[in-house]
């Protein structure tokens, strides 16, 4: 398969975000930033893998703010440009967002805010619909593959026609579906622009913004009377009960119909919902007695039907958020069936098999890798400031210390929070503050908390959990990691001096996995005042192995099966460890040498991978 | 063909993803429409993996409660746990070799009875499955190949458009040339063992 293809024609299967990558090349996108983030990371990482091959500009930004900011000026230089991120990405670049709609995008820019209905690896459901009407941005929900593809090209297609940037909105389960994509026509990719000054537009002085709001807001009918033609908003079907879709309750209505041949309905997909095409949803409305909408998490849709009924003097029974159909989670080809029988008054007849209770099934917690160097400096923290300190956790594979035996996560909001909210809490309670951050983290928003904490003299310990790279989203590179690793400039930008010109004093570097050094300094730390900062590096193990290259042949094994080795599996939850019966092992498979337990456990020794 | 719904479930790690994929792939190589789905991120840290391969029309890229036509089973506790998602008539094909969550090897929680796990799972699926896959995979050398005698299995039931050769070509076409000797022998391994083990 080669995405890079500049002929059409091909059929491949592609990952929904291997389609939008597909879809932007075709429009000949010149430039993209992102900053990574679960659902939407194969997006750019696809990008990144092209790039030797690639003639685009590609890069990963520190954060979704300076994603949005350098792509909005690439846009603004003329070149067709796409910026990428998750859903809570979007708060991070809304500052910039909000005002690239009022000053417009000239060579086109696509903004990709992946959504996580179901919170499947996310903080929150929140729905980025709202964004789109809250910006101004005209709005594509792509459901399979296919438009995964054409949803991208038309979209940056209609960004630069009237230099407006435009929301490309995905829920988790179509960024990470696979369906059949036909190729189409790959036009050259365009680098190279021009900026023609104009400050009475790109400069949003107060008398400037005033005006740039009308234009945005007239530039918006003009897409409207355009969407009102998409064939992206399509009606099929008969029957007196409508269904109003989008987003990817599009195909599980689809697959609700075909086994349901009895259920007789119109509908209406909407594939562009914003702005809204009234005048579609209007002659779709007419004639019907009842209409379903189908649309996961807000009611936005359903609130849009109802205005247009109070308009237009419509009786129309809108069936929208219920109790099939809920405010929160995933819609389901169930839930769909639900919602649709019981509006036709036809019952559901299922065959329902014995399964077993599965309640008490010993669960499957995602847990911290073995060899991985965060359960070694929890483990010290803990051993130092037990259940006494409050821990302000972040995001990252480290969030996954929540679980005992570890324990290292009190409370978390967001990106970068562990440092500015770990002061607020100090301020105001009598327990230390212990927070933790990952490096790409700390380069993400973590560094303007630091410099907060030395500013208000704020009393906290942070641990700075270097792994040498973005590991929970699958290793992306980012300011501290060595470009040359991936064939780039020599150079990196490193954590300490920056710690230090931050203000702080009490700075500690040490190797995570070095059991005395951890200690020690922590314990030095808990003596001390004000802003202390530990610096604990050690990379990823599945990094080191993948990219890095480094191999560890020792392992650790269980000599003397004893209290001691049962107090290190207690204490270290490393997933290597097993009991034999009454006995301690350590698989020798899964063993990643890491030699922390060795460190702290006289019943077990060095040994060798054979 | 006859539309079918396929649900994977194993752990992360075990190749659940690759089987998806794999399946998908070559679905449409033989131009069956499939539509495949996912989920990644938190979950590969040792969690449950759930992913689904839609044939023959579909559109959904997941699989609801007591749809699936068949469950691919790549650990035995969670095929149980997945058992609500088989539709009634479907069939599960599971491997029978555990493998424990660390609340199991710590010693903290028991992993429940292979002879529960079959038992329940018959009562579901009368003509249910159950295939020693890391043992065979162990005969290539290879322990990583569990996945491919699932998968071995699978195609050689007859539930396909399509047998195992396809498969094996499959194989040959997508997979690393150093890695493509190993799976041919764990997805015959898979077929033979449903050949000896017939009625």
């Amino acid at each position: 398969m080669n995405l890079l293809d500049p002929n059409p024609g091909a059929k491949e299967l592609l990952l929904g975000n291997e389609a939008i990558v597909r879809g932007a090349l075709e429009a000949g996108v010149g430039f993209i930033s992102c900053y990574p983030g679960t659902p939407s990371s194969e997006v750019p990482d696809t990008f990144f893998r092209l790039s030797p091959k690639g003639k685009y500009y590609f890069e990963y930004a520190p954060n979704e703010k300076v994603a949005m900011e350098t792509a909005g000026a690439a846009s603004l230089g003329g070149v067709p440009t796409l910026v990428t991120m998750k859903h809570v990405g979007v708060n991070v670049a809304a500052d910039p967002m909000m005002t690239l709609a009022y000053i417009g995008t000239p060579g086109g820019l696509v903004i990709l805010s992946a959504d996580d209905p179901g919170c499947h690896s996310s903080q929150n459901e929140q729905d980025n619909r709202y964004y789109a009407r809250l910006a101004g941005l005209p709005c594509f929900e792509p459901s399979t593959a296919q438009e995964c593809k054409d949803m991208t090209r038309e979209a940056m297609e209609l960004s630069a026609k009237w230099e407006q940037p435009v929301m490309l909105r995905t829920t988790t389960r179509v960024n990470h579906l696979r369906g059949a994509v036909n190729f189409g026509e790959m036009k050259p990719a365009r680098t190279r622009g021009e900026f023609k000054k104009n400050p009475g537009r790109f400069v949003p002085i107060p008398a400037v913004a005033r005006v740039r709001h009308k234009a945005l807001i007239a530039n918006l009918e003009k897409i409207r009377s355009e969407i009102e033609h998409t064939s992206w908003n399509r009606s099929w079907g008969e029957g007196s009960v409508g269904v109003i879709a989008s987003g990817v309750s599009r195909s599980y209505l689809k697959d609700v119909l075909k086994s349901h041949p009895e259920i007789q309905v119109r509908v209406l997909e909407l594939g562009i919902a914003h702005p809204l095409p009234e005048n579609t949803i209007k002659n779709f409305l007419s004639g019907l007695d009842k209409v379903i909408i189908l649309e996961e998490l807000e009611p936005i849709l359903e609130n849009d039907v109802r205005i247009l009924c109070q308009k237009n003097g419509l009786e129309i029974e809108v069936i929208g958020k219920s109790d099939e159909l809920p405010l929160w989670d995933e819609y389901s080809t169930l839930c769909v069936e639900q919602a649709l029988m019981k509006t036709v008054g036809l019952e559901i007849k299922k065959d329902l098999l014995p399964a077993p209770d599965i309640s008490e099934l010993p669960g499957r917690p995602p847990n911290l890798c073995a060899g991985c160097s965060h359960r070694s400096v929890y483990m010290n923290v803990r051993k130092i400031y037990g259940d006494e300190a409050i821990y302000s956790s972040d995001i990252g594979c480290y969030t996954l210390g929540i679980l005992p035996p570890l324990k290292a996560a009190d409370f978390l909001l967001c990106m970068g929070s562990s440092v500015s909210s770990g002061c607020g809490m100090s301020r105001v309670v009598d327990n230390p503050v212990v927070a933790f951050i990952g490096d790409s983290t700390f380069f993400h928003s973590g560094i303007t908390g630091l410099i907060n904490a030395v500013y208000n003299n704020y009393d906290l310990v942070l641990v700075i959990l270097d792994n040498r790279t973005t590991a929970m989203t699958g290793h992306q590179p980012h300011p501290g990691v060595d470009q040359s690793l991936y064939g780039g400039r020599p150079g990196n930008i490193e954590i300490e001096p920056l710690v230090r010109a931050s203000g702080v004093n009490n700075v500690r570097k040490v190797k995570a996995l070095n059991q005395k050094a951890v200690f020690e300094a922590l314990e030095q730390f808990k003596k001390m005042s004000g802003v202390r900062v530990l610096i604990a590096e050690e990379p990823c193990p599945l990094y080191a192995r993948r990219v890095m290259g480094i191999k560890r042949n020792k392992i650790a094994v269980v000599k003397e099966s004893g209290p001691a080795s049962l107090e290190c599996l207690n204490t270290l939850a490393c997933p290597s460890f097993y009991m034999e019966g009454e006995k301690v092992m350590i698989n020798p498979d899964s063993c990643a040498g890491c030699m922390v337990c060795i460190q702290i456990c006289d019943e077990i020794k060095p040994g060798s991978r054979s | 063909m006859k539309p079918l719904r396929v649900f994977f479930t194993g752990v992360g790690g075990q190749g659940t993803l690759t089987a998806t994929k794999l399946l998908a792939e070559t679905a449409l190589e033989q131009n069956i429409q499939v539509n495949a789905g996912e989920i990644h991120g938190m979950a590969q840290r040792g969690g449950v993996v759930h992913s689904f391969v839609l044939l023959g029309g579909y559109l959904s890229p997941k699989i609801s409660q007591g749809e699936a036509d068949v469950i691919l089973g790549f650990e035995p506790m969670e095929t149980i746990r997945a058992l609500s998602f088989l539709k009634k008539g479907g069939l599960v094909l599971s491997s029978e070799d555990p493998v424990p969550p660390i609340s199991v090897t710590t010693g903290k929680q028991t992993y429940p009875s292979l002879d529960y796990i079959k038992s329940e799972t018959l009562k579901c699926s009368p003509e249910a499955r159950f295939i020693p896959c890391i043992s065979l995979a162990k005969q290539t050398g290879v322990v990583q190949t569990a996945n491919t005698v699932l998968m071995g299995a699978f195609f050689s039931m007859g539930l396909l458009p399509f047998g195992l050769e396809v498969l094996l070509d499959s194989i040959k076409k997508r997979l690393k040339p150093g890695l493509v000797d190993v799976n041919l022998k764990a997805a015959r391994l898979g077929a033979d063992f449903i050949k000896e083990h017939s009625g």
